[in-house]
């Protein structure tokens, strides 16, 4: 692979770190419950919304912040966060009940994306506030309220189709929500249905990075609740959606070289940096750099509950330089945010088990190949390039930090009786599932280690729990699907418990 | 000088020697090539003409609309070349973050359209990328585009290697300088002016510079965007070397303040990485040898670009009498009224109600009766003096009563004896369920 090692290092938090390096805890959690296993650290949800409650309270701003339910299905993480004064958004009559049941009163839930009649029932049966996607949703809904005896539904009429003064910013085509041109027709609609349905306020969700293109959104909602007050109705809230990014590497450094490198290989000036010669997105087209890197922006440092103050103070472009953040207030206007990656950044982490290390020879990365499936730990399908954690077999400290000096792992392993010694020098390795499918690559990049892995080592893949840690697993192949644990610290240790056991009163300093 | 057109006022720039004194090198010369004089107000001003002069006429014949992806001296030119002859222009880009910018161009009648920013939820089968998207559109049959295509065509180095070049030699008495050092932009400036003065000379050094990787310099590119860029090739500069915002800053202050060049700061990256590069050379040398550097644009449309990264080159004096000026304890002793006795006072003492939030806020919803100054100006009329009678009583309202404290506090400092902020503001009011108008 010539030249220097190319490491991505996770950015770690207190709990992750503190828990990476308890090795014989990890390994006695994959001990009991297998591999993969996906690790949630509840605790970290209620520190993270906080994070976003201080940036509320910066601006003055009353409201909710909603945990997109479909980043995570964790019992314990919604039921950690059903124990703070947080809401809960949810896309699906599972994720409802499930909401429900994790006790979340229907005042701190909203039900949004795609709905069937028995979600849209249930939702305005315990009364939750309902995004309205479109104008044929909002008549759905209305139909379902008297027929079945219904109190009034509350909805936000989600928007899109926002448009900038004097630039055009173009957008990337989205099937959700009423285009804005649209407006005066839906609220036509709410007001046709008074009795029932009442209206909340108006929603949007942009998937883009852009603060500008969310700032224009935010202003546009900011015209179409005025429109509203116009016509009589009495909006109080203003939905943003969510988007704000997780940061997930440690050194930004690191991550410009990589990304030049990744430049270099696809024009072919240095060797490939993944499996086959892939370039995520980029391609030479004789001599000049075409495509785009397909890619999550792995070091971003605006972002969470950062990302969202940056939005609100943005000066408004319409409002004579006014902030966001004033405008709402001054306006009476409730801010609700759905973050869902953000607010479960650090909330968990996915173990694998090394089972094989198979040297192709010569010069070739070696082949690790792992105890778990690339739906399992689906970074890689988010575009998020990072390394794992190895946390060796031998009750050794876990290598944290690729890049910083390494003074434990000289002596090598004596754990593994079958694999060669470990050796202290860093190792290109390919990453491979337990599928025998050419496309189950746990990451197509070749990966570096601080040190060559052995079976029995873990790799510890952080950060996890926003979409990548069960969103994509499938049980198609009878493979065995991650459990999932809980864990927390209490008297300088590390306790556990099976996800579906984790209540807020488990950990014994909730009974006290 | 007597000319017809505007265009015919392209080129021919001047060549300016910095003072030593300035720069501080002993054996090399050094000159600052000012395309800023050019009469749109840079370096592009050549490529865009000679890369849409040739098809203007038949541009108009059809109707076209002249399209770049530019995000700023280009799309300028091109904006003023198009209208000059009655076509439309449309920039395309992601790039444009300099609002001065983009206000010009739109006052100069581009269309602008951004690209949006990357996906959060990133779909990794997708295939079109919107440039992908925008280039399809311009291939389609029937369209009517006159696409300048900057960054691939060679009527931009072009411009350069038959203008700038021979400019720079012609002014230095027909010897090519020892040294060109320009910024990477389109790399057509670089690339055209390299070929010249090589022409003449083939020992003459060509020093690239471009930007910092997550550092933004306007008009510049990081080195892995220079190989998006297909005049860029690595080939033709025997070093290319990255500078930072803050030092390209730092150049262009050198400029304005000491040289009388009132450049921006790609020009302040050029200046500071040619000397830069050259101190190191200039130790080493005994003969005297001379050096180019490009000054593309002029400062005025960077102010906002340089006031968010030195704010500390816009201080201004602190004036007296500010809301800013008040101690804590000053702004916790100033009067408060809650909703219950401020709807009481209102109904006995007619006390002139403030409301001090934006304009907008107050004509949705407002205290019936209640005036509008919003905050900004109210502190503006406050410099000058109390805006209204000792004997009028002042009920001030804010969203959450924290402005209006602070203002309610100055009051009181001013002299005035019966100011009082409105509790918990007009939040409160609306919780308490009482009356607010929109009239």
């Amino acid at each position: 692979m010539g030249g220097q090692p190319l490491y991505l290092e996770p950015r770690l938090g207190p709990r992750l770190r503190s828990l990476l390096t308890a090795a014989d805890v990890l390994h006695g959690l994959t001990g009991a419950l297998g591999s993969p296993l996906n690790v949630v650290v509840p605790d970290q949800i209620a520190e993270n919304l906080g994070e976003f409650r201080a940036v509320y309270a910066a601006h003055h701003l009353a409201g909710q912040v909603f945990l997109a339910h479909k980043a995570n299905r964790s019992h314990a993480l919604l039921r950690r966060l059903a124990g703070t004064d947080a809401g809960v958004d949810v896309a699906s009559l599972g994720e409802l009940q499930h909401a429900l049941g994790a006790g979340f009163t229907p005042d701190r839930i909203v039900a949004t994306g795609p709905k069937n009649p028995e979600f849209l029932w249930l939702a305005a049966r315990t009364g939750v506030t309902v995004g309205v996607d479109s104008r044929a949703e909002l008549d759905q809904l209305a139909a379902l309220v008297r027929p079945h005896a219904l109190p009034p539904a509350t909805v936000l009429l989600r928007l899109s189709g926002f448009e900038a003064s004097g630039v055009r910013v173009l957008s990337r085509p989205s099937r959700f929500g009423t285009p804005v041109r649209e407006l005066a027709a839906l609220l036509d609609a709410v007001e046709g249905h008074a009795g029932a349905v009442e209206l909340a306020g108006v929603a949007y969700h942009l998937d883009t990075t852009s603060v500008a293109e969310k700032a224009t959104a935010l202003e546009g909602c900011l015209a179409a609740l005025e429109e509203c007050r116009r016509r009589g109705l009495r909006p109080r809230a203003v939905d943003i959606g969510g988007g704000y990014g997780v940061d997930y590497l440690a050194d930004g450094g690191q991550w410009d070289r990589y990304t030049s490198e990744l430049t270099a290989a696809a024009l072919g000036t240095r060797p490939p940096l993944a499996w086959g010669g892939h370039g995520y997105g980029l391609r030479n087209d004789s001599g000049t750099l075409r495509g785009a890197l397909g890619l999550y922006p792995g070091h971003r440092p605006v972002a969470g509950a950062r990302y969202l103050g940056e939005l609100l103070a943005r000066p408004a472009a319409t409002a004579g330089g006014r902030s966001l953040a004033t405008l709402l207030l001054e306006h009476l206007y409730d801010l609700y945010t759905e973050p869902g990656r953000a607010l479960l950044d650090q909330c968990g982490l996915t173990l694998a088990k090394v089972l094989e290390v198979r040297e192709p020879g010569g010069e070739a990365p070696l082949m690790v190949r792992l105890a778990l499936t690339a739906g399992d730990m689906a970074l890689e399908q988010h575009g998020v390039l990072m390394d794992p954690v190895l946390v060796p077999g031998d009750g050794g400290d876990a290598a944290l930090g690729g890049a910083a000096p390494r003074t434990t792992d000289a002596a090598g392993t004596t754990g593994a009786a079958s694999a060669p010694p470990a050796t202290g020098d860093p190792v290109a390795v390919h990453l491979f599932g337990s599928l025998c499918l050419e496309s189950d690559m746990v990451t197509r990049r070749t990966v570096f280690l601080p040190r060559r892995p052995a079976p029995g080592d873990l790799l510890a893949f952080a950060n996890t729990a926003g979409y990548a840690m069960d969103f994509h697993a499938t049980g198609a192949q009878l493979q065995p699907l991650a459990r999932t644990a809980a864990v927390w610290q209490e008297a300088g240790g590390w306790r556990w418990c099976l996800d579906d056991q984790y209540w807020p009163t488990t950990p014994s300093k909730g009974l006290k | 000088m007597r000319y017809d057109s505007i265009t015919e006022a392209i080129g021919n720039t001047p060549l300016v020697r910095i003072d030593p004194a300035v720069h501080g090198l002993a054996h090399i010369d050094l000159y600052a090539k000012l395309e800023m004089m050019n009469p749109f107000g840079s370096v592009k001003d050549r490529a865009a003409w000679n890369m849409a002069g040739p098809h203007l006429a038949a541009a108009a014949r059809d109707g076209s609309q002249v399209v770049e992806l530019s995000s700023g001296n280009t799309a300028k030119a091109l904006a003023v070349i198009a209208g000059m002859h009655g076509l439309g222009f449309k920039s395309v880009t992601n790039r444009m973050r300099v609002p001065e910018i983009k206000d010009l161009l739109l006052l100069l009648g581009a269309e602008i359209e951004e690209l949006p920013g990357q996906s959060e939820c990133l779909d990794p089968t997708a295939t079109d990328d919107p440039l992908t998207l925008f280039h399809r559109k311009l291939s389609e049959p029937g369209s009517a585009y006159l696409h300048t295509d900057q960054y691939f065509n060679q009527r931009n180095v072009e411009a350069h290697r038959t203008g700038t070049g021979p400019e720079i030699v012609k002014d230095l008495g027909g010897r090519a300088p020892d040294w060109f050092v320009a910024c990477v932009g389109t790399a057509g400036s670089s690339t055209g002016v390299a070929q010249a003065l090589r022409g003449h000379d083939p020992q003459v050094r060509v020093v690239g510079l471009v930007a910092e990787k997550s550092d933004f310099i306007p008009g510049i590119r990081s080195i892995d965007e220079a190989h998006e860029v297909g005049l860029f090739d690595p080939g033709t500069y025997d070093t290319v070397e990255a500078v930072a915002a803050d030092d390209a800053i730092e150049g262009m202050l050198t400029l304005n303040r000491r040289c009388g060049i009132l450049a921006g700061p790609t020009s302040g990256a050029a200046y500071f990485g040619a000397v830069r590069r050259l101190r190191e050379a200039d130790a080493a040398l005994t003969e005297r040898q001379s050096a180019v550097f490009i000054v593309c644009d002029r400062v005025e449309s960077y102010l906002s670009y340089v006031r968010r990264r030195r704010p500390d080159l816009f201080g201004a004096p602190q004036r007296s009498a500010g809301p800013a000026d008040l101690s804590e304890a000053e702004i916790r002793k100033a009067p408060a009224v809650g909703v219950a006795d401020a709807q009481a006072w209102l109904a006995t003492g007619r006390p002139l109600v403030v409301d001090l939030r934006s304009p907008y806020a107050f004509a949705a919803l407002h205290i019936d009766g209640s005036v509008n100054i919003v905050d900004e100006v109210f502190g503006e009329l406050l410099r000058g003096g109390l805006p209204f009678s000792r004997s009028r009583p002042v009920l001030l309202a804010c969203p959450v009563g924290e402005k209006s404290a602070r203002y309610a506090a100055l009051l009181g400092r001013m002299g005035h004896p019966d100011v009082r902020s409105l509790a918990g503001g007009i939040i409160a009011w609306r919780d308490a369920g009482a009356p607010l108008v929109r009239d």
